[in-house]
């Protein structure tokens, strides 16, 4: 029970330390307040949403109705008949942004195939087009699938998610939360190297593996309890649990159990507590690219593919989905993706700290 | 069997070599110091006996277990405080002698009593329960050797325990060493003489990775080198004189009037007679013992102090 004791040490010098502590759940709360406060929290006012009807058919108007339902968006009146005027108008700055219905819109619904919606804005704003963009996709594909009269039931499912902005926000900055943990334990780690109380504790009987574990599980509580205060956080906020909350949860762990393993190999590599701060070199592109803060639908191919390829943007999007209503089977790969990820990172920060110890 | 038992012991790094075959023989219940500059080689010496680093070349063995194959039975017997004071800053005194204790497998019990004993030994009982990180030097060398201590190790290796510490501070940590004298095998390197001078059985200088000299402390400044140190206070010394002197005895040092000359095998009559022939008045003459500092000087031809 050697690792025992020098895990309770390292857990002890963490929830003792109001840095550490500051950067792990106040910085990633912090966050959360000012990303929903941006996009108007919970009192956010609706975006005006101009549409183009040049369907003209039942379809057509009873969609329109739906959107006009969502809390979101207000559909304002009159709806242009043809895209021509509405364009005219964007380019006079007399709108922002318009739905764009084709005609034919309800032939293709009744053949199930496949429906283009354009959403255009003004080149000026595209954060106005960003947001309306998934609203109008839910409503499109919820209004789709399910055949006429279908007002009353689609109502109903899109309502429950109370604040989409906290619902959007909330997984990225959670995941982003996370990635903490990777500057949390390099530092430990790093900081007990450099300051010798790890040479201290190798003139002990401890044994190798008495201080892999000493120095890995005590950051399982703290993930835990991360994880926990920025759901608290989140659903004080607003945040609407529609799908799985133990999934998310898992979720979350498994993302805390890749930062922790790559926390022990920046650790391991480092020569300072202090050196141990290029792990924000990493932290914040890769919550960049991994949309922890923003959309990233418009990302470079190349950006996009090194996202893929990291366990982060698989974390946040599979959290999305899944807190918001998805089944598992959509988020399956996500999972097996993050567990792989998980084991492998584990394993390298074990192998480099192992590494460490011997002289 | 001796506590601690070196063997041609050797360190190098990239090609420097740091302790250069060392052999040490220690008894059970010794007080051992090695006395040497910055860089002489204690540390790593004391670094290869904890089983931090491998030797180049050499052996070493604690109690009879060597330290390259057998380092957790090694690590079972010693008790170590480094030369950096290094505790667990966030814990209190209780936290970071249960710490240790509990590595050394022994029961929280175990644990209690002894920290009880330790921190009223070292004077701590008053702020045993305040994170350590707002201690004095002084209180964080005591507690760390207090850690060192509280497995009840067999050999214990105290690296430097006073460097950096005030006097009084010192002097304290003096009394608790001195305090487990005979009771535990001590290893103490230092770069003070005075410590070693009263606290230890028996000292080895330490230069350049080589023990340069063996013994008592009496014995070092005495019977081994023979070297005996006059003071003369004296009124109108001439650089003739001085010249003359530095030409005829190993060292020579004057301040404010007072001149010390230290030689192998020296005579207070016949100096007093040369300086009265030359006509320099002394008002007072003593023969000194050397200190440990002569010694290391005679030695080594450097100073100890930095």
């Amino acid at each position: 029970m050697r690792f025992w004791q020098i895990g309770i040490r390292n857990l002890k010098e963490i929830y003792r330390n109001p840095v550490l502590l500051g950067f792990l759940l106040g910085m990633p709360v912090a966050f959360m307040l000012v990303f929903i406060a941006a996009a108007g929290g919970g009192q956010a006012s609706p975006i005006a949403l101009r549409i183009v009807d040049e369907d003209q058919s039942q379809n057509s108007t009873a969609f329109i109705q739906i959107l006009g339902s969502v809390d979101a968006i207000e559909v304002k009146e009159p709806i242009y008949s043809e895209g021509s005027q509405a364009q005219a108008d964007l380019r006079d700055g007399k709108i922002s942004l318009y739905l764009l219905i084709p005609s034919g819109f309800e032939a293709a619904a009744q053949a199930q195939q496949t429906i283009n919606l354009e959403l255009v804005y003004k080149e000026a704003d595209p954060m106005i087009g960003l947001q309306v963009k998934p609203i109008v996709e839910a409503v499109g594909s919820e209004f789709l699938g399910v055949a006429p009269p279908l007002n009353v039931e689609l109502k109903g499912t899109e309502s429950r998610i109370k604040n989409p902005a906290v619902n959007f926000y909330f997984p990225g900055i959670a995941v982003y939360g996370l990635m903490i943990l990777i500057s949390t334990a390099a530092e430990i780690i790093a900081g007990d190297r450099e300051k010798g109380f790890l040479s201290r504790m190798f003139t002990t009987p401890a044994r190798p593996w008495d201080f892999i574990l000493g120095y890995s599980l005590p950051f399982i509580p703290v993930l835990i309890v991360s994880t926990l205060t920025y759901l608290g956080v989140g659903m004080a906020l607003g945040l609407t649990i529609v799908g799985n909350l133990g999934y998310a949860f898992l979720i979350f762990f498994l993302i805390g159990l890749c930062a922790i393993g790559i926390g022990m190999i920046v650790g391991s590599l480092v020569k300072s507590a202090s050196q141990a701060g290029v792990s924000w070199l990493f932290i914040v592109p890769m919550a960049m690219i991994s949309g922890a803060w923003f959309t990233v639908d418009r990302m470079p191919s190349v950006l996009k593919s090194i996202a893929g390829v990291l366990p982060f943007i698989h974390g946040i999007d599979a959290s999305r989905a899944v807190l918001s209503g998805s089944a598992l089977s959509a988020i399956v790969l996500d999972l097996y993706w993050l567990a792989g990820w998980a084991v492998v990172l584990f394993a390298a920060g074990i192998a480099l700290f192992r590494r460490t110890m011997v002289s | 069997m001796n506590a601690v038992q070196t063997i041609k012991l050797t360190k190098e790094f990239d090609g420097l070599v740091a302790v250069n075959g060392v052999d040490l023989e220690i008894k059970k219940g010794e007080l051992f110091a090695l006395l040497g500059p910055n860089g002489a080689g204690k540390t790593t010496t004391i670094r290869m006996l904890c089983c931090l680093l491998k030797p180049t070349r050499g052996t070493a063995s604690i109690l009879g277990y060597d330290v390259v194959r057998t380092p957790f039975a090694v690590k079972k017997l010693i008790g170590v405080s480094p030369q950096d004071t290094i505790l667990s800053e966030r814990l209190n005194c209780w936290e970071n002698l249960a710490l240790i204790g509990g590595v050394y497998g022994l029961s929280s019990d175990e644990v209690k009593e002894r920290s009880q004993a330790l921190l009223k030994t070292m004077g701590l009982v008053e702020r045993s329960k305040d994170q350590v990180r707002k201690f004095s030097g002084g209180m964080k060398r005591r507690l760390s050797i207090a850690m060192a201590l509280v497995s009840d190790p067999q050999v214990l290796f105290l690296d430097e325990p006073t460097l950096g510490l005030d006097p009084q501070a010192r002097r304290a940590i003096w009394e608790y060493i001195a305090q487990l004298k005979g009771k535990k095998t001590i290893l103490l390197t230092t770069h003070y003489m005075e410590e070693a001078d009263s606290l230890s059985d028996r000292i080895a200088i330490i230069d350049e990775g080589k023990v340069v000299a063996l013994g008592t402390s009496q014995e070092l400044k005495t019977s081994v080198f023979g070297m005996r140190n006059m003071v003369v206070s004296t009124g109108n010394l001439t650089a003739e004189v001085i010249a003359d002197l530095h030409n005829k005895y190993s060292r020579v040092a004057i301040s404010k009037e007072k001149l010390k000359i230290s030689h192998k095998d020296l005579d207070f009559k016949e100096i007093v007679d040369y300086l009265h022939s030359r006509g320099v008045t002394v008002h007072s003459a003593a023969l000194e013992q050397p200190t440990l500092e002569d010694v290391f000087i005679q030695i080594t031809g450097k100073q100890l102090r930095e």
